[in-house]
């Protein structure tokens, strides 16, 4: 990472946020942020997984006509990056506002773990208003909108808030490429996709093991641990 | 492709994709249950259970909703509802937008007034022929008769030196200028020459026939009458950059296309234009048509390759571009139907011909599809420059005595511009500087008493409709937007919350759904709905001066951080659903 490793033909040099990086071919943006502590906010990203770049909150300023997602795009030699500033704090704050015009009131996962990343991102970007919509309107929205998304109570150990889930594909990749066992997709298009398990089948009824990764991934409260919810209400007494 | 060619092939056969079909493909291919759900949910070809005999899809979309009038699906649905046997579905643009309102039937494509879809749902009314049409005279295509065809192909293959006739098919499309004409505009030499050079094998050459952008079917015309020279330039787009396989990837309601394309490819077979040793060269090229399971956004590139990979049809993130990191992550040549039918007579007259097709300083011709309040609607090649004023005065006008109140000069992605700029010419760069964008070439003409506002919340539905759901700005914002107009417009929807500042509200979304969304559709979803804004002030007005009723900010508790989550456990839901 130092400035004399410049001449090898397997490293970049750019400048993030003012400050000369030099990093391995192939290290993504936000990788190289991170290595100069600047902390680029995430949602779908983890670095245990493969980036999906699908919840855009990392999107960063390399001059060009549109944003683009630190967490896939890979360094280059001589780019410039600006990873904050107004515009694109801006629209951090409307993709957080967005998500959670459809987020349910009480999330889960405040309740178990307490760690909900999308109200704590929401907290630091001081979002006290959500002008869009709760409830879906319109002509073909109704059928399927997100208050029919429900939940899912018939895994033993995992409770299921769809309404929670932001398609961070989290849990697909924890599922399918980390543990391997195959069992969580997508399913739907557009506004009404949703995480399915198998055949889009209750998780419970699925070849789901329980082993508990998805939900350790989880990001938000669409994927909690019934065990903890009700500890939680004994702790408090 | 096997895969989606397979369920596509089980659906046929037992009508639907069930569980018990998808479990025994599951098996059968070793594919995880949840991929053949998520084919199954994103693409609308596919039922979970079979359906009536008689299928009768309505088109929802811009150029049917103007011809079919207001309300016109619900319409064509309530004529049908007594029907025994039928099933009616609303769809996105079926891409005969010539014969508006269009209907389809069983896949056969129909027009008509209500009672005419029911006459022939009902089988009272014979329905319409579903052959290919005797193909016109068209200016791009350089062969008097069918045995001239492929003769660039033959000339630049017979050449002794192979290297110089790659060399000078590439710098020919770079000195005429040809861009793509899907949509994007990208420079058609430059992409031949980086897949050229790209290194990877093997390579790919794929033709984009998803042309499904609403207002938008002049493939559909060259797929049917000109398919030939769409052919020859794959195979030469093989022979320069050196891939052996083609697909030409059609969409799903082009079934009569299919059969002229069908035809051609076995004529070019005959002729011995495709096959192991193309014209006796020894170079081998195969082709084959990979049909669609449905879905605009697969007309985007990269979801085209997922979809080809057998995967959800969702853009990836770019770059790696396709030219370099395409089909199984090897360097694929992808291009329009138009684009590669137009090199063929570009590198027979060559490029100085070309250029001088344009109007003026403007260069080559254009496929147009023309729909809307115009009296011919149809596909047109003019010269490129000629005006919008002056397409309108070849098209028939507007009718009814109608003056012309704006146009969309280049789909339903493009923005709308007022009838006062009519006298721009039809070029890449001047309707870039007029504010909106050549697109695919779809001009729909809008008469001085459309409801543009409405027009425009009919292309944003079509954009929340498509829209593959992968990044969050354009699932969820598109989504947005359209409730909010509709709210404001007073439709439906429990949320008619209209509120000032709505139109700063629109634009902030407009801006980060632009600037933050993965692909194409994403980034221009509003635009037309802020065209309409911007150019239209009475459109913003009417969005902002209804009932200042103020939002149920009850959303924003959800931020305060514990509060009411430590009083009921958080396990207080609402809508609980299945």
């Amino acid at each position: 990472m130092s400035a004399e490793n410049n001449t090898d033909n397997n490293t970049v040099t750019l400048t993030i946020d003012g400050k000369s990086v030099t990093v391995a071919q192939g290290v993504t943006l936000w990788e190289a942020a991170r290595e100069i502590g600047i902390d680029i906010p995430v949602l779908c990203h983890s670095p245990r997984m493969r980036p999906v770049g699908v919840c855009r909150m990392c999107v960063v300023d390399i001059g060009e006509r549109v944003l683009a997602a630190a967490c896939v795009r890979e360094c280059a030699e001589g780019m410039t990056v600006a990873t904050g500033g107004a515009e694109v704090e801006g629209h951090r704050r409307v993709l957080s506002q967005l998500l959670l015009s459809d987020y349910p009131d009480h999330s889960r996962r405040e309740a178990t773990t307490g760690d909900d990343a999308l109200l704590e991102l929401a907290r630091s970007q001081g979002i006290v208003e959500i002008p869009y919509p709760e409830e879906p309107a319109g002509e073909g929205a109704a059928a399927d909108d997100a208050a029919a998304r429900g939940e899912d109570d018939s895994s033993p150990v995992i409770h299921v808030d769809h309404q929670a889930c932001i398609l961070c594909d989290r849990c697909i990749r924890a599922c399918d490429e980390l543990q391997h066992n195959d069992v969580i997709g997508r399913t739907g298009k557009g506004y009404t996709t949703r995480i399915a398990f198998d055949l889009d089948n209750p998780m419970g009824q699925s070849t789901c093991v329980a082993c508990g990764e998805c939900m350790a991934c989880c990001p938000t409260g669409a994927l909690t641990d019934k065990g903890l919810a009700g500890i939680r209400v004994e702790r408090k007494g | 492709m096997e895969l989606l060619t397979r369920m596509m092939a089980l659906q046929e056969e037992h009508g639907a994709v069930t569980d018990e079909v998808l479990r025994a493909l599951s098996l059968e291919t070793r594919t995880p249950l949840y991929h053949l759900e998520g084919l199954r949910g994103f693409y609308p070809v596919f039922r979970s259970a079979p359906g009536e005999a008689t299928q009768v899809q309505i088109c929802r979309d811009i150029a049917c909703a103007m011809k079919g009038g207001a309300g016109h699906c619900a319409r064509v649905a309530e004529a049908l509802r007594d029907l025994p046997g039928v099933e009616v579905e609303e769809v996105s643009c079926l891409g005969r937008c010539d014969s508006a309102p269009a209907s389809a039937i069983n896949e056969v494509p129909v027009s008509g007034t209500p009672a005419e879809i029911r006459a022939y749902a009902a089988g009272d009314t014979p329905l319409p022929p579903d052959e290919p049409a005797t193909p016109n005279r068209w200016p791009t295509d350089p062969y008097p008769d069918q045995a001239a065809r492929y003769g660039v192909l033959r000339k630049l293959l017979a050449a002794a030196d192979g290297e110089a006739g790659r060399k000078e098919v590439v710098d020919t499309l770079k000195a005429a200028g040809l861009r793509g004409m899907g949509g994007a505009g990208f420079p058609t030499g430059m992409k031949w020459d980086f897949t050229a050079r790209a290194q990877g094998d093997p390579k790919y050459v794929v033709c984009n026939a998803d042309e499904s952008e609403p207002g938008t079917f002049k493939d559909r015309m060259i797929l049917e009458e000109l398919p030939h020279l769409m052919i020859e330039a794959m195979v030469l787009g093989g022979w320069v950059t050196g891939a052996n396989e083609g697909i030409v990837y059609l969409r799903h309601e082009y079934g009569r296309e299919k059969k002229a394309l069908q035809a051609a490819l076995e004529a070019a077979r005959q002729a011995g234009a495709i096959g192991p040793s193309v014209l006796g060269s020894g170079f081998a090229f195969d082709l084959r048509i990979f049909v669609s399971p449905g879905g605009y956004i697969l007309g985007e590139e990269t979801a085209m390759l997922e979809a080809l990979e057998d995967k959800r049809g969702e853009p990836r993130n770019k770059p790696p571009f396709p030219t370099n990191h395409g089909l199984w992550g090897k360097p694929t040549l992808i291009n329009n139907v138009e684009t590669f039918a137009a090199i063929p007579v570009i590198l027979h007259k060559g490029a100085e011909w070309w250029n001088a097709q344009g109007k003026g300083d403007f260069q080559g011709l254009k496929y147009l599809s023309v729909s809307g309040d115009v009296a011919d609607p149809g596909v047109y090649c003019v010269p490129m420059g000629t005006t919008i004023a002056e397409l309108l005065d070849i098209c028939g006008g507007v009718p009814g005595g109608k003056a012309l109140g704006a146009f969309a000069p280049g789909g339903a992605s493009s923005n709308f511009l007022p009838a006062n700029k009519a006298d721009v010419p039809l070029d890449f760069q001047a309707l870039q500087e007029a504010g909106s964008m050549l697109g695919s070439g779809a001009v729909i003409f809008a008469g001085e008493d459309r409801d543009l506002l409405e027009l425009a919340l009919n292309v944003t539905r079509f954009f929340r409709n498509e829209s593959c759901g992968k990044c969050v700005p354009c699932r969820v914002g598109s989504h947005k937007a359209v409730a909010l107009v509709e709210a404001a417009l007073n439709e439906t929807g429990p949320n008619a919350a209209p509120r000032p500042g709505l139109v700063g509200l629109l634009g902030e979304l407009n801006h980060t759904l632009a600037r933050t969304s993965i692909c194409g559709l994403g980034q221009v979803a509003l635009g037309p709905l802020m065209s309409v804004i911007e150019n239209f002030p009475a459109a913003a007005k009417r969005l902002e001066n209804t009932a200042a009723k103020r939002l149920d900010n009850t959303a924003a508790s959800r931020l305060d951080p514990g509060g009411d989550l430590e009083k009921d456990g958080g396990t207080d839901k609402k809508g609980s659903g299945p």
